[in-house]
């Protein structure tokens, strides 16, 4: 494997991504939210189709604006038909971004059919991409992506530092949380911006589907490990970080011992090393993995 | 593993993205016909290097890490432009602004303007190969690009590029031949996606496609069903298949058809976003052309040799 300067941007760039997702992401897996970042890739399009409409141009920023506020909308919208339509969230995001979806192929057909508006064409970014685009940051040349995702990690990581109280009431009781003097809602629309932002800027910066992964699997891996909700988010963002530096490594190694002499996609290839993550947690974890478990008893008959 | 982590570590500083120094200019394309164009121009002074393999759709491709790689050793790039390439042209092109000699091979058919079609306000249709008179200004752009680039072989160049260009005066004097032995009333061209606009134009062919002009919106009912009384109502024998789309909309064409008691066959596979295998008569773009050409003029009654311009054809019948 011959590693070059861009594969170093690149890996950067997939770990500050990943732990800019798995935190937020800890709190959509405890509410039973895990699926807010699929949906919200298939909710943008009426937000991409508006923006091209009003401005007439397919160029990044109205179309990133666009997607951003639909984003927004997708978790305000979800909030709303859970709570005053009484069904469960996951029911809730399918009903708000299938019709969204929806709405965005009708105003794409009816008024932009002519052009492509899909999102893998206008907004989705491509992880190999980033170090083909720098910005100066005093005397250091740094890809733009980079630079976003840094933004993004720090200010999801001092909302959940402020907020960390808060938060975690309203993440396991609400009721209790209102009881004691602050607004759950409330707490529940910051979380919802924080994944909204997250998702819309990696979405434009690197593609949606290390997001989709890095929103739920770190985390995941985590929640199985502890209980504790500082370390549960500690966790997912190492494992979210290692998941982006194996997953790189793996796109260009991986491809050769099956005899292809081009390398993978390393979005797709930070996806599955989450995944085998995920699979030697549940198998090895000492308190809850499957042969951890047998393992943990085994020791314990054993010094009894 | 610690090797990596060492690299990991040490990548920024020591390994920069330069290649050893070779005599042969290295360039870098996105698509196939750009790639034969630059090869036929450069001879043995380049090693080209085509990004999107055959078969595959350009509007979709995604690079891999080592796509970018290869962009990012090459002297030059070349690129189609009009957003062929979808988001690969942006990034292109900010590396034009980082000093890397990038050229869009449309460039001058966009600045001479009147040339390009438009099927919306901003919107440029991408798939100029298809009218050989299109592509010959692409190689113009090729020779200038790599003369700037070598100067020293600069009649070299001109020299090749003459040649190809006389190559491609005959290609384009036999598909407007062939095309026109069609009989009139047939000379309609139904295929999977909106790319062959350019070919109609040139060559006196009414063009329908059924998907717009990106292969990733869906054809609606309407859209089938109005093309299906098209083809009735014309009586049009054939409509064609493509290399880099899938084919189950021109499917439910012939079955619509069918329906209506006209029988209508699909007349081949053309080439349309690329080439065909490489080392292949239709893996270069004057085979691309020929083969085009010569299964549409045959499909909807004209006349064409079976073997094509230069009898290099192979299985132009089968599908």
């Amino acid at each position: 494997m011959i590693w070059m300067e861009m594969d170093t941007w690149i890996v950067l760039v997939g770990v500050t991504c990943a732990i800019a997702c798995a935190l937020p992401g800890c709190f959509l897996v405890l509410r039973k939210m895990s699926m807010m970042g699929d949906a919200i890739s298939h909710a943008v399009l009426p937000g991409l189709a508006l923006a091209f409409l009003i401005t007439g141009s397919r160029s990044s920023l109205p179309m990133f604006i666009g997607a951003a506020v639909v984003g927004l909308l997708t978790a305000v919208f979800t909030q709303w038909v859970s709570q005053f339509g009484n069904v469960d969230r996951g029911a809730a995001m399918g009903i708000v971004f299938t019709i969204l979806f929806a709405l965005g192929l009708i105003l794409i057909v009816q008024s932009a059919e002519k052009v492509d508006l899909d999102a893998s064409c206008v907004l989705l970014g491509n992880i190999e991409w980033t170090p083909q685009d720098l910005m100066n940051i005093g005397p250091l040349e740094i890809p733009r992506a980079l630079v976003v995702l840094a933004s993004v990690m720090l200010l999801n990581l001092l909302v959940i530092l402020f907020f960390f109280k808060e938060l975690r009431i309203a993440a396991f009781d609400p009721e209790l949380a209102t009881t004691t003097g602050f607004n759950a809602q409330v707490m529940h629309y910051l979380l919802m911006i924080m994944v909204a932002v997250t998702t819309v800027a990696s979405f434009e910066a690197v593609g949606s589907i290390i997001v989709i992964a890095m929103l739920v699997v770190p985390p995941c891996c985590a929640w199985m490990m502890t209980d504790r909700l500082g370390v549960m988010l500690f966790l997912s963002a190492v494992f979210g970080a290692l998941s982006a530096v194996l997953g790189h490594m793996a796109a260009i190694v991986v491809p050769p011992w099956f005899g292809f002499d081009d390398s993978a996609s390393t979005s797709g290839m930070m996806a599955t090393v989450a995944g085998l993550l995920f699979m030697m947690v549940w198998i090895f974890d000492p308190r809850r993995g499957l042969l951890g478990k047998k393992v943990g008893k085994y020791i314990l008959n054993r010094s009894a | 593993m610690k090797n990596m982590m060492m690299l990991l570590l040490f990548g920024l500083l020591s390994l920069t993205g330069k290649a050893e120094e070779g005599e042969k200019m290295k360039v870098a394309v996105t698509v196939g016909m750009i790639g034969d164009v630059v090869a036929n121009v450069a001879g043995d002074a380049a090693e080209v290097v085509t990004i999107i393999g055959s078969d595959v759709d350009p509007h979709l491709y995604r690079p891999t890490r080592n796509d970018v790689l290869k962009f990012q050793q090459a002297d030059v790039i070349f690129y189609n432009g009009m957003m062929l390439e979808g988001k690969m042209g942006d990034v292109l092109m900010r590396m034009s602004r980082r000093g890397k000699p990038v050229y869009p091979v449309t460039e001058e058919l966009q600045e001479a303007g009147g040339y390009v079609l438009n099927t919306d306000s901003d919107h440029l249709d991408p798939h100029v190969w298809m009218d050989v008179k299109g592509w010959m200004a692409a190689v113009d752009v090729v020779e200038k690009g790599l003369s700037k680039q070598d100067p020293s072989r600069k009649a070299l160049f001109a020299k090749n590029a003459a040649a190809y260009g006389e190559q491609l005066k005959e290609l384009d004097a036999y598909a407007g031949k062939v095309l026109a032995t069609i009989p009139e009333t047939q000379r309609v061209l139904v295929t999977a996606h909106d790319a062959f606009s350019y070919m109609g134009r040139a060559y006196g062919l009414r063009v329908k496609g059924i998907q717009g002009l990106s292969t990733e919106s869906e054809a609606g009912v309407r859209d089938i069903e109005d093309l299906v009384n098209f083809l009735v109502e014309y009586n049009i024998p054939a409509v064609f298949v493509e290399s880099s789309v899938a084919d189950k909309n021109v499917r439910a064409l012939v079955e619509g058809a069918k329906a209506k008691g006209h029988q209508v066959i699909i007349g081949g596979e053309l080439f349309s976003d690329a080439m065909g295998k490489p080392g292949t008569y239709e893996g270069t773009y004057i085979g691309m052309i020929d083969h085009n050409a010569t299964l549409i003029a045959r499909a909807l009654g004209g006349e064409a040799p079976a073997g094509g311009m230069q009898n290099k054809l192979m299985d132009v019948e089968k599908y």
